[in-house]
């Protein structure tokens, strides 16, 4: 399935203060939109250190996790994003 | 039961992705890709991070005087401490990621990024520059491997040794400005704002006073400048320079007791050590000593020859005069007239040739007797005559040694064979003046001239205008004698 055109991809990323895999998991993120998304996407980063119980609402275990909210179906990529093409999957923007 | 009615109450999309994302975190976890985990304690969340051993890095980085930063495996910052931020003048946040490299030109970047490869191993140093707003900054960092827990990176400390290399710097450029200084050919002093001598060099220092350090300006070397009357003195000059006002070429006479140096020629310039202000001026000094004396020498010279060439003229018009009133024919006035120049020209030959200075009597009546010394070989004796004159002596020698000669060689003893002729130094009379003789013997029968001639005139007058000088001639039968008496000023006879 591919994203649509005209529907930006809505991202939200979970990061637990500046642990050294979460800022890597900012750093492939910024990279992977800059690349593959640019201007289709929001992205909204919460830090589950100063706000623990925002993990409820999207089950969060392991930090760092993307969770692709838009459009549907949710998905979920857990670790620092390093394997870009992986991470282009499951946001199904691959090319 | 639980399991059961969970299961049934989702769908099999759902039941699959529940399933994809717990192998999912078991993978992240196995393969080391988060660092941190949400655990869910009654109904509040807590997150615990995997920092393990390294844990506690931030505060005690966070903890030291110097600058402290960690990277991970990547060369990515993960954390610059305060004492760091400050070091490079940029907030912690400027710096995170790539943006501290970014900091350095490509040469510091190599060597940046080689310490963090190579710290991943062991432990590492290296130096690096750096600009931080408008200095340079150099850097002693030491990387080492160190453990996030799950991730492994490199923590470096950044020690400042700036000062340490600009006072390196300083000296090495002191040691350079002092080598210049001593190495320059030219006199060269240095004098603080005040005009207090502060550095001077071994050419200077020959010709200033004695332990001129410290001293002013102007009593460490005494100028006289003859441009400028009474009204400059060196130490005006050393003001303007250090005000900022550059003075060149002056030339100035040097009273201070120097052994040679008498003239400069002295250029003073302000002198700028770092950013606009002068530290005080900085005094060149080019020995111009030889070069004023040749001056001198030469207008001398020029003077002199002015007034010889006025006084020869007057000589050649005089003797032209004389000549033609006790000449008969216009044969015998040419040939009178000739010897006679010809006798003024061979001692100006002579005296130019010793540069108008120290002829000697011998010289003069040498040059005189040349065309018959040779053939009178044995008959004609000169004895003390080794004695210098002045050049005014010279030509009027010249002159009675002519007619003296002439008058010889035509009557007198060397008109024969057998004469003989003896010009001898006699000694100096009571009042300085030297005594010459001039004597011929065994010639022809002498009877005294009935009419007398120029030459005769000329012999009984020439050295006789000064006071105690003067000839005397003597037509004795057995030859002619003439006493030559040289004033005490125109010889140089001790």
């Amino acid at each position: 399935m591919a994203a649509s055109s005209n529907e930006p991809v809505k991202l939200v990323l979970y990061v637990a203060g500046e642990t050294p895999k979460s800022l890597a998991a900012i750093r492939n993120l910024e990279k992977i939109c800059s690349e593959h998304l640019a201007g289709k996407y929001r992205v909204e980063v919460i830090d589950l250190k100063k706000q623990p119980q925002l993990a409820r609402e999207h089950g969060i275990v392991a930090i760092p996790t993307l969770v692709k909210e838009l459009p549907v179906p949710i998905r979920k990529i857990i670790g620092d994003l390093s394997d870009t093409q992986k991470v282009l999957v499951h946001l199904s923007v691959e090319e | 039961m639980t399991v059961v009615s969970l299961a049934s109450a989702l769908t099999r999309d759902e039941l699959e992705a529940r399933l994809y994302e717990a192998e999912e975190t078991l993978r992240a976890i196995r393969e080391g890709e988060i660092d941190a985990v949400v655990i869910k304690g009654g109904a509040t969340e807590q997150v615990f991070t995997l920092e393990g051993d390294g844990h506690s890095y931030r505060t005690f980085m966070e903890a030291m005087d110097i600058g402290a930063a960690a990277f991970d495996a990547e060369g990515q910052l993960l954390y610059a401490n305060q004492a760091l931020c400050t070091l490079l003048d940029r907030p912690a946040g400027m710096l995170s990621g790539q943006a501290l490299l970014g900091m350095l030109d490509a040469v510091n970047q190599t060597t940046f990024r080689r310490l963090l490869t190579q710290a991943l191993q062991e432990r590492q140093s290296a130096e690096i520059h750096v600009r931080v707003g408008d200095n340079e900054s150099s850097f002693l960092l030491t990387g080492a491997p160190i453990d996030f827990g799950v991730v492994s990176g490199v923590a470096v400390t950044f020690t400042d040794i700036s000062e340490r290399e600009q006072i390196a710097a300083a000296k090495e450029s002191e040691r350079l400005a002092r080598s210049v200084l001593a190495s320059a050919n030219e006199a060269v002093i240095v004098c603080d704002r005040a005009g207090r001598v502060t550095h001077i060099n071994a050419a200077a220092e020959r010709i200033c006073a004695e332990a001129p350090i410290g001293k002013r300006f102007e009593e460490a070397i005494e100028l006289t400048f003859a441009d400028a009357s009474e009204l400059m003195s060196g130490g005006d000059i050393v003001a303007m320079a250090a005000g900022g006002t550059p003075v060149q070429g002056l030339e100035a006479a040097v009273k201070t007791s120097a052994v040679d140096v008498t003239d400069v020629m002295l250029s003073a310039a302000p002198l700028v050590v770092s950013g606009e202000r002068t530290q005080g001026c900085v005094v060149t000094l080019i020995n111009l000593s030889q070069r004023k004396a040749a001056e001198r020498r030469q207008a001398l010279l020029m003077g002199e020859l002015d007034h010889r060439v006025k006084n020869t003229l007057a000589m050649v018009l005089a003797i032209s005069a004389r000549t033609a009133s006790h000449e008969r024919t216009i044969e015998d006035f040419q040939k009178s007239f000739s010897g006679r120049i010809q006798a003024l020209a061979a001692t100006h030959t002579l005296l130019s040739n010793a540069s108008w200075e120290n002829l000697e009597i011998k010289d003069v009546l040498s040059v005189e007797l040349a065309p018959y010394a040779t053939l009178s070989s044995g008959r004609i004796t000169l004895e003390g005559l080794d004695i210098s004159v002045d050049s005014k002596t010279a030509v009027s020698l010249g002159l009675v040694f002519h007619e003296l000669t002439t008058n010889a060689v035509k009557y007198g003893a060397l008109s024969t064979r057998a004469g003989k002729l003896s010009v001898r130094r006699i000694g100096l009379l009571d009042d300085g003046a030297l005594q010459i003789e001039w004597e011929e013997r065994d010639g022809p029968l002498v009877t005294p001239p009935t009419v007398s001639g120029f030459g005769q005139t000329l012999i009984s007058r020439s050295l006789g205008s000064g006071p105690n000088g003067g000839t005397k001639l003597e037509y004795r039968p057995t030859g002619v004698v003439c006493q030559i008496l040289i004033p005490k000023y125109g010889h140089f006879h001790s």
